[in-house]
């Protein structure tokens, strides 16, 4: 692939362009990598320059500081307080004396952290109790509690470092300040600024918070299971501990043969199948939709808000409900089958759940089904902003009906939706929902027979995922290389795509 | 600089959190008899009057387990109100002043272990549950095992069959609670004459004349589908150890029978009119026939009224032969949960639990549920026979074979040959269908290389009946042998490589040869030659 | 929403345009039925009174009400009761975190603000399947499972704590408020926080409606983490882990089939009778913040 000037490059027909663009991306791939990899060195080279310069700036704080600086480096908050600013030097103190309780109490920080590195010594065991006639089970430890607590704990470390560090470094301004002869900020000067030029705080607080403990905890501890043997047979505290395994994980899905399963294989089958159905779901719901919002916007078509609220109705109606009910209508013995029968139009029942390309085929046809709403509300929204001056000249020149949509409305959808065509696209590789309510997976795949989670046709790597956390082996640590492995290869796509697209916009424009 | 206010809310969170662990955790290994677990170390709400409170003035303590305990209990939902019923039969019985305190919630027998697997301490601490989970729940450490006295009390008193199916090693693990499981036919007789009812081919045709299905839940359930291997005389024994590990299994899938089973699926699956079903409900779907077992009596009955017909499975014809389709003769159970350090309650549960799976609750439950008993004086009882539902069971149990333990991953394995089977075109086609089987089930006991090319002894020595792999340690070069070993006069034994029969010597040398039989008691190392084959006692 | 502006088509025949306008309706029309059919069948099928069971055919040979009066039986009332609490609970609460999350990040320009978002689009790549076994063992810990009595807080802790997630669609709203707003405001000495409340919120009627909508909704269709966290204690259960346990096996689902089309028809009313009635925010909401997000 030869590279092409600019000039050449703006001379291409358009879809030369787009492919150009797409081969590039990847031609450019072992570049890319390379200046990736040079610039996390050089971030590491400069992450520890910045160390350097903390550790240089804290030792000179103390040389130079004076005793209430100096106490403040033992005493979190002195500095503050003993200069006036009681609101903050409270608070610091505070959170040093929890921090210190936490970690000395008995099985506290301090043990959690320490058993990190084995999660566990000591596993179950029963003793028989005579008396009572019964099996009693002898006090161990918990390695789900360890992981769990231990990485919680190790959150709360390097909260503390952090927090310490500011202590230290409010310090040295305060004395600067106080050296320049100006005021220092009360308490109430604090409080203020929380509404007004120090609002951005206040307002994220709480939400980054909640993402802290509640998604990017769960993230690390998800990732740290896969190089653990955390499955049903070692859960850590009712029949044996679980403990790190390396990379042997990671080995056994690019494995071709794991007790006689071949996870390599299943798990590239339902890769591609994701992909599969990830391409058709977007797209056809995306100009299936845009063709229904043409539809009912056109001029002349009456009761537009009557067809608009039925198609509405299954994005209103939890799924719970509809896709049950829907899947249930397609069994061997269901509705439909009982329908087309009863009309004569088939002699024998369509096995619509049973058949392995029948299913998928299914699986996207309803999909369509519960996506169009959306496009149609998305696009009557877009349809309506299309400068009315744009068909008006069209009309001029004679075009047709066709010609205006394939050379203005889909260039400008296109234009418009292309980040929401990737975050869909995304998305629908992990829509859970309607895979599990309507096939379960199902129907099962005899070659991956003997691999975790009984994998079947229509599974996407998220259902198999939560097969394998369900099945009958539970291997969590199985479960998590699928989840990292999902994580590759969405955020591949994510930043092929977001490379190809026309519309990668600067936020400022909208403002 | 105010960032610091950020840190210290984002930090009451995480401390929040982090407070919380030391909170309820502060017990690990060493301080206390415990499991370590909110449900034991902290008395839960529902747990809250007092989990062992002292006997009351007019009930004198007259045991150590005497007081009141807060219990949750899940059985299937057909049985809650018979459960509670029972359960307050129990408390007005009085037994060592234990009275409970019981929340009977519906959880499916089928789903029990699953539930409880997500999280044993927050399970039921009594349960009921089918046979298929029972390795499951032994191998998560969801099951309490029984006493030693309990275990011959309940083992003297129930089938033989169904103590097996809750027996790992030595040791009993649940109570048996019915001894029912297992599937045979119901019929429509407006459709399938009673003539037709012992031939598959017949039922296949009748249902085809008449447009209506045959459900046989063949292709989604690999306990419905093994039936038909057992009818051809296929086996599937698999063997634990003490801990519920397995270590070994006898399956006979892929064989000349397997085949012969194989081609009496191909025509059901074959035939347009197959459901892969056993929901009572297909009778008002278009069913004529549903293969299920004592569970859908009353909904079938309700369906079909007087037109119901009941009888054990038919039979198929292959190159002019005649096979009855076999079954699984399983169970249901009931498990006691580990309480951890509460011991008192968790032997109080036990006292409730034999009481739930006496004779007379059994009875009672058939009375009520027709659920057939597990206990060998109820299975006697006139009733108990002349039940038409448990009649086709028993009927059936001729064919049946017994539930033993069974690895967790059988069961997704095994389920695809149906598929398999549907999808060949010819014998061969078939033939891979069973090879494709028994290669998964071959490799869920993959060995290291080491293991491969390990030598053991086997036989019916040392109280093993050609079940135990005895090991042998390298001496030599190519020799080895076992520990000393107690044998006694006309004991037959081989020797084996990676613990298969594969590779095997006996008498003389011969690869493959007749067994090597003991001549006198005494002590002896049992020694082996690779290169010649030959095996020596050596006397210690 | 504005007819006026939809494209006109290029010049035609009045006749033509006529054809391929009732060519379109009975497109719309049998469109229509497809959408609705499953909607009229679950319908029908609650209100059958000679079984129970699933059936070959649509309309009830006998009608009744009685699938509705036996829910009151069941723990179906505590499901709609918890359910609902929950919804609305965190209706209020998450719409308050996604305001508060999408405002700033429109808003203010500050160190670590483009780390802060690339931050967020990485983590929403994982699947978030994995963490419900961690989530569902804090919340043990934390005492707010079911067999603690009540499930209800701990679902809305885990809904609402990771809902600054979804700022996306709010935030490209907000994008589109012109800056010079706040600026005249800050002019005039409003603090930040009164540009908000006072200048911003009443501009955003709309997109508030569409998060309280879409909170509200979710809590609905949880069958899955609701299920760990009940624990199976029937109490604690939320309606779709409830209703989804009258399926269980086949002897349930024999005797509770219809229930489970009535208890189906009694969550999905309401919930799509407050879409129908704020449809048009919704669709505004979609439109102006999901595209430009």
């Amino acid at each position: 692939m030869k590279r092409l000037t600019d000039l050449e490059y703006l001379m291409l027909p358009k879809w030369n362009k787009f492919w150009y663009k797409f081969l590039m991306f990847f031609v450019d791939i072992p570049a890319n990598l390379w200046n990736g990899i040079k610039g996390i060195g050089g971030s590491i080279a400069s992450f520890f320059k910045a160390i350097g310069r903390e550790f240089a700036d804290i030792g000179k704080t103390f040389a130079e500081g004076d005793w209430k600086t100096k106490t403040s480096f033992l005493v979190m908050g002195f500095g503050n307080i003993a200069r006036g600013q009681i609101l903050r030097g409270v608070l610091f103190l505070i959170f040093e004396i929890v921090f210190v309780w936490y970690m000395i109490t008995p099985f506290g920080g301090a043990y959690w952290v320490q058993m990190l590195g084995s999660l566990g010594l000591q596993g179950p065991e029963k003793g028989y109790d005579e008396i009572l006639d019964q099996y009693i089970s002898i006090p161990h430890d918990n390695s789900f509690r360890i992981l769990l607590y231990g990485v919680l704990t190790i959150f709360f470390i390097v909260a503390f470092i952090y927090t310490w560090r500011v202590n230290v470094k409010q310090n040295k301004i305060a004395e600067e300040i106080l050296k320049s002869g100006k005021k220092l900020k009360s308490g109430k000067d604090d409080l203020r600024s929380l509404v007004d030029d120090q609002f951005h705080k206040t307002l994220l607080a709480l939400p980054l918070t909640g993402i802290l403990v509640f998604t990017v905890m769960p993230i690390i501890f998800m990732i740290l299971v896969a190089f653990t043997n955390y499955d049903g047979a070692h859960n850590g505290y009712t029949n044996a501990l679980f403990t790190w395994v390396g990379l042997d994980n990671f080995k056994t899905m690019f494995s071709w043969d794991v007790g006689g399963v071949n996870y390599a294989a299943t798990f590239g089958e339902v890769l591609t199948w994701t992909l599969i159905w990830a391409f058709f779901a977007t797209f056809s719901n995306y100009f299936l939709g845009i063709f229904v919002a043409m539809m009912i916007n056109k001029k002349g078509i009456r009761v537009k808000k009557l067809w608009r609220t039925i198609l509405v109705l299954t994005i209103a109606i939890p799924q719970f409900i509809s896709l049950l009910y829907v899947s249930k209508m397609f069994t061997l013995n269901g509705l439909i089958n009982g329908a087309l029968l009863n009309f004569g139009l088939i002699d024998k029942a369509i096995d619509f759940w049973g058949d392995p390309m029948l299913a998928r085929i299914m699986v996207i046809v309803i999909n369509i089904w519960i996506g169009i709403p959306y496009l149609m509300l998305i696009a009557t929204g877009i349809l309506m902003n299309i400068p009315a001056d744009l068909y008006e000249s069209a009309k001029i020149d004679g075009a047709s009906g066709w010609k205006q949509f394939s050379k203005i409305t889909l260039p400008y959808m296109l234009f418009i939706t292309g980040p929401y065509l990737l975050t869909s696209f995304t998305s629908n590789m992990n829509n859970f929902n309607v895979i599990y309510l309507l096939t379960g997976g199902g129907p099962t795949n005899p070659a991956a027979s003997g691999a975790s989670g009984s994998v079947g046709f229509t599974d996407l790597l998220i259902t198999w995922l939560f097969k394998i956390t369900t099945g009958s082996d539970t291997k969590y640590y199985l479960a998590s290389v699928v989840g990292i492995l999902v994580f590759i290869v969405v955020a591949f796509i994510s930043l092929v795509v977001y490379n190809l697209l026309p519309s990668v916009k600067n936020e400022e424009d909208f403002q | 600089m105010k960032r610091f206010v950020a840190i210290a809310l984002a930090l009451v969170m995480v401390f929040a959190m982090a407070a919380c662990s030391g909170g309820n955790t502060q017990q690990p290994a060493s301080n206390t008899p415990a499991n370590n677990t909110p449900a034991t170390n902290d008395t839960p709400a529902t747990n809250t009057p007092a989990t062992n409170t002292p006997a009351t003035n007019d009930q004198p303590a007259t045991s150590a387990l005497a007081g009141t305990y807060n219990i949750v209990v899940w059985t299937g939902e057909a049985a809650v109100e018979l459960t509670k019923k029972q359960i307050a039969d129990f408390n007005a019985s009085n037994t060592d002043g234990i009275t409970f305190n019981a929340e009977v919630n519906p959880v499916s027998e089928a789903t029990a272990a699953d539930q409880m697997l997500v999280d044993i301490n927050a399970g039921a601490d009594l349960y009921c549950f089918a046979q298929d989970q029972f390795a499951r729940l032994v191998q998560g450490g969801a099951l309490n095992k029984l006493g030693v006295k309990a275990a011959e009390t309940v083992a003297a008193a129930n089938d033989a069959g169904v103590v097996g199916a809750a027996t790992v090693g030595e040791d009993l693990y649940a109570y048996p609670l019915t001894s029912d499981n297992g599937y045979f036919m119901y019929y429509d007789k407006s459709v399938i004459p009673d003539a037709d009812v012992d031939s598959l081919e017949k039922l296949i045709a009748d249902c085809e004349a008449a447009g209506k299905y045959f459900a046989f839940e063949t292709n989604t359930s690999a306990w419905y589908l093994a039936g038909w291997f057992f009818g051809t005389g296929c086996v599937s024994e698999w063997t634990t150890d003490s801990d519920g590990e397995f270590v070994s299994v006898n399956d006979t899938f892929n064989s000349d029978k397997g085949l012969i089973a194989a081609k009496g699926i191909k025509k059901l699956v074959d035939s347009a009119m197959n459901l892969s079903s056993s929901s009572a409900a297909e009778f008002a779907n278009g069913a004529a026939i549903v293969v299920t077992g004592t569970w859908a009596y009353n909904d079938i009955q309700a369906v079909l009224g007087d037109n119901m017909g009941v009888t054990d499975l038919p039979s198929f014809e292959v190159d002019g032969q005649s096979y009855h389709i076999g079954s699984f003769n399983g169970c249901k159970l009931m498990g006691v949960k580990p309480q951890g350090d509460d011991t008192t309650k968790q032997a109080a549960l036990h006292k409730l639990a034999q009481y739930l799976t006496d004779e007379e609750r059994q009875t009672e439950r058939f009375n009520e549920l027709a659920w057939g008993p597990a206990n060998l004086n109820a299975q006697k009882s006139d009733a108990v026979q002349a039940n038409p539902g448990l009649a086709a069971l028993f009927a059936q149990n001729a064919y049946s074979v017994p539930q033993g333990q069974i690895h967790g991953a059988w069961w997704d394995i095994a389920k695809v040959i149906a598929d398999d089977v549907k999808a060949a075109t010819d014998e061969a086609g078939l033939k891979q269908a069973l090879q494709n089987y028994s290669d998964k089930i071959a490799a869920l006991f993959t060995m290291t290389a080491e293991e491969k090319q390990a030598w053991s002894a086997i036989g019916a020595i040392v109280g093993t009946s050609w079940d135990t792999d005895i090991p042998m340690n390298k001496v030599a070069d190519g020799e080895f042998e076992t520990a000393a070993l107690e044998l006694h006069a006309g004991e037959e034994f081989k020797v084996r490589q990676g613990a298969s029969w594969d590779v095997n010597y006996g008498k003389d040398g011969v690869a493959g040869g007749d067994n090597c039989v003991v001549e006198a008691d005494g002590t002896y190392k049992i020694h082996f030659v690779e290169s010649t084959g030959m095996i020596t006692l050596i006397a210690q | 929403m504005n007819e006026n502006k939809t494209p006109k088509r290029h010049l035609g025949l009045k006749a033509s345009s006529a054809i391929s306008n009732s060519i379109i309706h009975v497109l719309l029309v049998i469109i229509s039925i497809i959408w609705l059919i499953p909607f009229v069948c679950i319908v029908l099928q609650s209100f059958r009174v000679e079984s129970t069971y699933q059936v070959g055919y649509v309309i009830p040979k006998q009608w009744g009400l009685d699938n509705y009066i036996k829910l009151l039986d069941t723990n179906f009332p505590q499901w709609y009761f918890n359910t609902f609490i929950c919804a609305v609970v965190v209706s209020v609460t998450q719409t308050i975190i996604v305001l508060c999350m999408s405002y700033t990040l429109s808003r203010f320009r500050f160190k670590l603000r483009k780390a802060l978002m690339q931050f967020m689009l990485i983590l929403g790549m994982f699947p978030g399947m994995l963490a419900m076994i961690i989530l569902y063992r804090v919340l043990d810990d934390l005492h707010l499972t079911g067999q603690y009595g009540s499930s209800v807080p701990g679902l809305i802790l885990v809904y609402v704590a990771s809902s600054g997630m979804g700022y996306y669609v709010s935030k490209g709203f907000f994008d589109t408020i012109p800056k010079s707003l706040d600026e005249a405001a800050r002019v005039d000495g409003a603090t930040r926080a009164q540009v908000l409340t006072k200048i911003i919120l009443p501009l955003s009627k709309p997109i508030v409606i569409y998060t309280i909508l879409t909170a509200f909704m979710g809590p609905w269709g949880d069958f899955v983490f609701a299920r760990y966290v009940s624990q199976m204690f029937p109490g604690a259960m939320n309606v779709a882990v409830g209703l989804q346990s009258w399926l269980a096996t086949d002897t349930m689902t024999f005797n509770n089939y219809t229930l489970f089309c009535a208890g189906g028809v009694v969550v999905a009313l309401p919930v799509a009778i407050l879409f129908m009635c704020l449809q048009k925010y919704y669709v505004e909401g979609v439109t102006g913040g999901a595209v430009k997000g």
